[in-house]
């Protein structure tokens, strides 16, 4: 009745385990909570949990699952980079000290990073742009990490970057529009998935400018 | 049970593919409420804390910059909306995103302070809903397995109740419980609101009273009790 036929029978009887396994996997990491003392292992043992909940949404195993994963993993990394960011700005705040967005253990002095960052997140940008879609946009957007991390040392130009989150912002509203034409009007589908595919090739690689480096002031200096 | 016994007259539905709004007059009442008062938010200042100074007859005046107060009321705004979203959508999937969506942006309104209490609170407030996502999508995708669809018009329309589905619905209303801060997990959340700038810090509360009236017509919806 609510499985389809062609479902193999092994493929169903694996719901019940798998949904065990999550709650076992639940549990232990409460318990791994409950036993902590210190602040940042409590929330990386929260990410656990999170890891926990992806497990019971990929038991189901339908297009609506997947639907629902990509949301619960987008909910758990924002929450996660929320409450991270409230523990640095508490300690901050107790020791009176500034901590740096992207530490680094080492001071990076080296040739490669002053020659290397153009050439190298251009291929990546370049192949991501051909792949396009999500993929394509993660790929892209690893370069401009890239070229943001490379340069870090010497300074970023700061109107650059804000003119990435603008695009970034204008690519999103694409997407949206795309996927209200695929709902409200499904006749001119093409246009809508055009729209929304090249809208979230733009949003995933200029995503950068959204996970806080902007507000940072390490960066202002140009 | 059916969803005029709950919300009363069904009104008419808005189809959009496979995404459809039912409307009632329960739903509009509470849609249009949560509308009203984020536009009372979006066009109200903060008020300025007053505390007495101990040993002297001064006043100690806590204020909200510019700034911050800026983005606070954005945050606010989106968390209206959110709840205004989650109130007229027919749908498990939308409303367990939105109360997903309330529990963020209610860590977002009170991360821009400045006493370390108040972000203790926030901090443990933030680990509870963290740790609430489990219950609140994995509920929401046990509905799906033991149903078969999301949406509350098809599930309404079912003939029958499983015990999954009475699992699933306990999950999802702890999900809920955890996410937005209420009755058992109400102690990580009860500092919060000794932050200056009031009207943005009712939204926290008016959210989290509006979603569990929606979450309980949901469930009953689902499980059929009567």
């Amino acid at each position: 009745m609510i499985v389809p036929e062609v479902v193999p029978a092994i493929t169903v009887s694996l719901f019940l385990p798998a949904l065990y396994v999550a709650l076992i996997v639940g549990f232990i990491a409460l318990l791994g909570i409950s036993f902590q003392k210190k602040d940042v292992h409590a929330l990386i043992l929260t990410d656990i949990v999170g890891v926990a909940m992806l497990i019971i949404v990929a038991a189901v195993g339908t297009d609506l699952a997947e639907a629902l994963i990509l949301p619960g993993l987008v909910v758990e990394l924002a929450e996660i980079m929320a409450i991270s960011e409230i523990l640095m700005s508490r300690e901050m705040r107790k020791t009176g000290k500034k901590v740096s967005f992207m530490p680094m253990p080492i001071k990076m002095d080296m040739e490669i990073l002053k020659t290397a960052p153009n050439f190298l997140s251009l291929v990546l940008i370049v192949y991501g742009i051909f792949l396009t879609g999500f993929t394509g946009g993660a790929v892209a957007g690893v370069g401009i990490l890239f070229y943001a991390l490379a340069r870090k040392s010497r300074g970023l130009p700061f109107q650059l970057w804000e003119g990435v989150s603008g695009i970034s912002g204008v690519a999103w509203c694409i997407w949206l529009a795309g996927f209200l034409i695929l709902f409200v009007a499904p006749e001119i589908w093409l246009l809508g998935l055009l729209m929304s595919s090249f809208g979230i090739l733009l949003k995933v690689a200029s995503k950068m400018g959204l996970i806080g480096v902007l507000g940072r002031e390490e960066f202002k200096r140009n | 049970m059916d969803i005029a016994t709950l919300g009363g007259q069904l009104l008419g539905q808005i189809p959009l593919g496979d995404i459809v709004l039912y409307l009632t007059p329960f739903n509009l009442f509470m849609f249009a409420g949560a509308l009203i008062f984020t536009t009372l938010i979006a066009i109200s200042r903060t008020e300025t804390q007053v505390e007495a100074e101990f040993g002297s007859l001064n006043d100690n005046e806590v204020k909200v910059g510019l700034k911050e107060f800026k983005i606070r009321r954005f945050l606010a705004v989106v968390c209206g909306l959110a709840t205004a979203g989650a109130m007229i959508t027919g749908d498990v999937f939308n409303f367990t995103l939105l109360v997903a969506l309330i529990g963020i942006v209610n860590i977002g309104i009170v991360s821009a302070v400045k006493q370390i209490d108040v972000l203790n609170a926030a901090f443990q407030y933030g680990l509870i809903a963290m740790i609430a996502s489990l219950p609140l999508f994995g509920g929401a995708a046990i509905i799906l397995a033991s149903t078969g669809t999301l949406s509350i018009l098809e599930i309404a329309q079912l003939s029958f109740t499983t015990p999954m589905m009475f699992f699933a619905s306990v999950l999802l209303i702890l999900g809920i419980a955890g996410e937005t801060g209420i009755a058992p997990f109400y102690a990580t959340k009860a500092e919060m609101f000794r932050t200056p700038g009031s009207p943005f810090i009712l939204i926290i509360h008016l959210s989290s009273l509006l979603v569990i009236v929606r979450a309980i017509e949901i469930l009953l919806i689902i499980n059929k009790p009567f």
